[in-house]
């Protein structure tokens, strides 16, 4: 009787987990598009968030975390966003101008033309923050209900170069975020066959 | 026993459900009623794109014949709704995650005010936007499963959304209910998922 008790919790788990889960991996952007060259420059804005406390207001973090992409040169900038021109550019200080407010912790804003033949043209990428979140940085000790920076504009860029979501737990394009977790600053397999899908 | 086996199964079940969308915070719902200015039902009659006046910034205007407003709202028959978003020229700026707004759609809208300018956007992203479907008495919203930078499932041949990822509906006496209750201020038993 027990173990037939723990057969049937097992093959229920099997079964929930296999439902919940659509089998499909990453996704990328549509239509189709991506940066014409590598690496992908993207400047980080040197006005950072008053919500982190981590001396430039997570500047020098984020241009440390994107680059988990392996594609991705990146710098900080004492010039803002100029939107449908590159360079791509995070602006931690700003939700441009009402763009990301409410409960948008940030907005990626992409440019492309349409091309006739192969991969459609990435020509500009902007990310803008919600100023009115409470974020925190790599780079500060502790966190009490705050959103990860780092993990947030790791997503953010994965946007920037092409890619839509994933359905893989744990992946950094997957659709969730919540408070304290760090885990989208590192990114998974799931992330790295989408990068190379387009590069 | 078996009433442990449930428990353990339940607690699968809660951790395998999705807990909400991308880099936005989900709301509840009430919260999104009662900031709405205006709820309403109706059918988006034309669409157009154009840059902003420092050219940095397409955006998509909507008109939207209203056939119904729910809650205590009231105001026009038409609206014009601006979105972040759009194609001129051939240049395409999209804003991923937020919604889309396309010509045709039967929607249910739950409107708010841009923070610069009295124009009208969707309240909450994603969240205050409804797709209408079912026959007439029997409607029931949906969540649109296709957001910027996402493709209409079935229509494409790159990974995309897939039809598996919408939300379950909700019936309109519902709606209308969880409305009326929200702005009234009562709690609200049933929820958006």
């Amino acid at each position: 009787m027990r173990k037939q008790t723990i057969l049937s919790i097992a093959l229920s788990a099997i079964f929930v987990i296999a439902a919940a889960e659509p089998v499909m991996a990453y996704t990328l952007l549509s239509p189709r598009r991506r940066w014409a060259t590598t690496p992908i420059t993207v400047r980080v804005y040197n006005v950072g968030n008053s919500t982190i406390t981590d001396g430039d207001g997570g500047v020098t973090a984020v241009v440390g975390a994107i680059r988990a992409w392996g594609i991705i040169s990146s710098s900080t900038t004492s010039s803002a966003a100029v939107r449908g021109t590159a360079p791509a550019t995070i602006m931690l200080n700003t939700n441009g101008g009402g763009l990301c407010t409410g409960g948008c912790l940030a907005a990626t804003l992409t440019g492309y033309y349409t091309t006739q033949t192969g991969d459609d043209r990435i020509y500009d990428a902007d990310v803008y923050t919600n100023t009115a979140q409470p974020l925190y940085s790599s780079r500060e000790s502790g966190c009490s209900g705050e959103y990860d920076i780092d993990g947030i504009m790791t997503h953010e860029v994965g946007h920037v170069i092409g890619l839509g979501h994933s359905s893989v737990a744990g992946a950094t394009m997957y659709p969730s975020v919540s408070a304290c977790n760090t885990s989208p600053r590192s990114l998974a397999t799931d992330d790295i066959n989408g990068k190379n899908d387009l590069y | 026993m078996h009433r442990r086996s449930l428990v353990v199964i339940g607690l699968i079940l809660a951790l395998a459900l999705p807990l909400s969308a991308s880099q936005f915070i989900q709301l509840p719902f009430d919260q999104i009623a009662t900031e709405s200015k205006y709820i309403v039902r109706g059918t988006i009659d034309q669409t157009w794109s154009a840059w902003d006046d420092s050219h940095e910034v397409i955006f998509t205007y909507a008109t939207m014949r209203v056939n119904r407003y729910f809650g205590e709202t009231t105001g026009p028959d038409t609206l014009v709704i601006r979105e972040v978003g759009g194609t001129v020229d051939g240049y395409t700026q999209e804003a991923i995650g937020f919604p889309m707004i396309r010509k045709g759609e039967d929607v249910v809208l739950m409107l708010a005010q841009w923070e610069d300018s009295a124009d009208l956007r969707i309240h909450a992203f994603n969240q205050g936007k409804y797709l209408v479907k079912g026959a007439a008495g029997r409607e029931v919203l949906i969540e649109d499963p296709v957001k910027q930078g996402e493709s209409r499932p079935g229509t494409s041949g790159d990974h995309g959304p897939q039809e598996n990822m919408m939300a379950p509906g909700l019936r309109m006496n519902e709606f209308a209910q969880m409305v009326e209750a929200a702005r009234a201020g009562h709690q609200i038993e049933k929820q958006r998922q």
